[in-house]
């Protein structure tokens, strides 16, 4: 096993109506296997909006698990390589509004919730269920060590069982989460298993809210099995994460700056993000797992993933 | 099956200062060559006058092509001549101004001289409408006047001179494409075959491949879901971006209802043991699309589709 590519298909679905067709997936798809990647990561969702967004809506969509997967052999794509959920969203097929792990009467549905991404991961060759670590830090407010030992009670349920199936969890920080600090990252992990949960490095939501992917890989070095690579020009050094609605008035709207777009493809001009550094501490690591290429907020997808496509390629070695 | 993929720059983005093309400035400079880069490209093929874009931004022609070089493109494989036929002054069925022709083009390929460029591409002819009636002659005197351009820019510069008969060109026949070729000196005119601009033209440019293989010098690979039905080739003052019939006449390989068929195409290309650049080319991509996307789909075809098909 080496590092192989993969690319995450969030940034085609902005607004629940679109990238619903399967012919827009087949264009998205033989975007990225055109650039060179070989896996997608997709995004968890809900509604008939969303086809992609968990296994029930694929076999609504293309017939079968299996048949999705053929689409996916056929296009020249090897597997999807993780799905990234987060258990706080609104579930329409199981009538619920979100879930917290904060809230351990929750725990065991958040499991349920989960088995069938574990199963149709193992099916279409993935491995990593890539959860959001905490809810939106403006949300949650300061995260005690009881509040630590509570979600990490929920983790390794999760790990526990989607480890029955072949597939690993592994916690993910973005840039409003509650996690994307390093004493609330580092207390988390040391709370949870490292047998079957890990951590998922996202370069572009680490920098963003001021951390440094490169001293977070070689911290945890042991637990990481997932990465996501993106770029930012920015730092939150006003700390716009932590406000109130900071999905709105920050990440969507640009915060006070009215920064137009906080993600870039990897080794944009001005990007904060040293990928080869990152990727050399991850191999440092033993790391061989795959590199899931991201580009949100991108005018044009299809351009992002040929720019990462390049970088990959040219810079990375990969 | 050892073809090297080429890329026709026909290139523009949407940006927040509206849409650019590449020639603007260095930032989508850069983003252009690593788009094509990425998904497998290795020469690009452009119009003759970018040469004045690109020395102001690079220095020098020479330059270019090494910052291509650095960005993962080998080199500038084929030159497109935008000529602007004109019987008072250049076209190539009016032999008093044949001289100018020449001239005028080696004029032009000087500028380019620092580089190894293979082709130099030309519509043969000017529009049909500006032509008409074609006849034996007007041929004649075209092939008269290629043959000098392309004994020229072999012997002086190291490059063939190659006919694109585009729909609208007024040798755009099947018969009349043969009949150029044959009146042209084989050491001096060779043939470029685009996919599309023969399909709309109702010509199939596999026949004609298969009839001109020992004349292609390249290939532009693009496809039509539409054969001129309506006399489009025929409409001033410009078909391919005025004429009624459609708006877009050209997409990316692989497109759904694509009139083209790259398959056959590709197994009679392995067949006469071609080896040469071939010739990515999706034009006016921007009415309802996107070049990025197009490229990539059209990179997808080559790879996944094409690859297969050949030997």
């Amino acid at each position: 096993m080496s590092i192989r590519r993969a690319y995450a298909v969030n940034q085609w679905k902005p607004n629940f109506d679109d990238f619903c067709r399967p012919d827009a997936h087949l264009r998205a798809f033989k975007t990225v296997v055109a650039a060179g990647f070989t896996g997608v990561e997709l995004r968890g969702g809900t509604g008939r909006w969303d086809p992609l967004g968990r296994p029930s809506s694929i076999e609504n969509t293309y017939g079968s698990l299996a048949a999705f997967g053929k689409v996916l052999t056929d296009v020249g794509l090897a597997a999807v390589s993780s799905w990234a959920v987060d258990p706080g969203e609104p579930v329409d097929e199981e009538l619920s509004h979100g879930r917290s792990v904060l809230d351990r009467g929750q725990h065991a549905a958040i499991v349920e919730w989960a088995r069938p991404f574990a199963a149709a991961l193992a099916e279409l060759g993935g491995s990593r269920l890539v959860v959001r670590a905490l809810p939106a830090a403006w949300q949650v407010g300061a995260v005690d060590d009881a509040a630590v030992a509570t979600a990490a009670e929920c983790f390794d349920a999760l790990g526990a069982m989607t480890a029955g199936h072949g597939v690993r969890v592994s916690l993910h920080a973005d840039v409003l989460s509650a996690a994307a600090d390093d004493d609330v990252l580092d207390r988390l992990l040391a709370a949870t298993d490292p047998a079957v949960v890990g951590l998922t490095v996202d370069t572009g939501e680490l920098t963003l809210a001021g951390l440094d992917p490169v001293a977070v890989v070689r911290r945890h070095a042991a637990r990481l099995d997932h990465l996501q690579l993106k770029d930012t020009r920015f730092v939150d050094t006003a700390g716009e994460r932590l406000r109130p609605h900071a999905e709105h008035a920050f990440l969507t709207a640009g915060g006070d700056r009215e920064v137009e777009r906080w993600f870039f493809e990897v080794g944009t001009r001005g990007g904060l993000v040293d990928a080869p550094a990152v990727l050399d501490a991850a191999r440092g690591a033993g790391y061989d797992g795959w590199v899931v290429f991201e580009s949100e907020q991108t005018p044009n997808p299809a351009s992002s993933v040929m720019l990462n496509g390049w970088y990959a390629g040219h810079r990375l070695g990969l | 099956m050892t073809y090297r993929w080429a890329y026709m720059d026909h290139w523009r983005v949407d940006t927040p200062r509206g849409p650019q093309t590449q020639y603007a400035n260095r930032r989508l400079m850069d983003d252009f060559v690593k788009q094509i880069a990425a998904v497998g490209f290795e020469g690009l093929d452009m119009f003759d006058f970018q040469v004045f874009g690109l020395t102001g931004m690079f220095g020098s022609i020479g330059k270019y092509q090494e910052y291509l070089q650095d960005h993962g493109i080998a080199k500038i494989v084929n030159l497109f001549r935008g000529i602007m036929y004109d019987p008072r002054v250049a076209d190539a069925h009016v032999r008093g101004t044949h001289d100018e022709i020449v001239e005028s083009t080696r004029r032009m390929l000087g500028m380019w001289s620092d580089l190894q460029i293979e082709n130099l591409i030309v519509m043969p002819a000017s529009l049909y409408t500006s032509t008409a009636p074609v006849t034996d002659d007007k041929i004649a005197a075209a092939a008269e006047c290629w043959t000098r351009v392309g004994e020229m820019s072999l012997t002086e510069f190291g490059v063939r001179t190659t006919g694109h008969h585009e729909f609208f060109c007024a040798i755009r026949t099947f018969e009349d494409i043969v009949r150029f070729y044959e009146l042209t000196d084989p050491r001096y005119v060779s043939f470029f075959c685009d996919t599309a601009q023969h399909c709309i033209a109702g010509v199939d440019p596999v026949e004609l491949y298969e009839r001109l293989h020992d004349r292609v010098s390249g290939f532009h690979f693009k496809d039509t879901r539409q054969q001129d039905t309506t006399g489009a080739y025929q409409h001033r003052p410009d078909a391919e971006l005025m004429a009624p019939q459609t708006d877009r006449w050209f997409h990316e390989m692989g497109t759904e209802g694509g009139l083209v068929d790259f398959q056959r195409l590709v197994r009679a290309m392995d067949a006469h043991g071609y080896d040469g650049w071939v010739t990515v080319e999706h034009d006016k991509a921007n009415i309802g699309g996107d070049y990025a996307e197009s490229t990539a789909l059209s990179m997808w075809y080559a790879k996944q589709v094409l690859g297969k098909v050949a030997s």
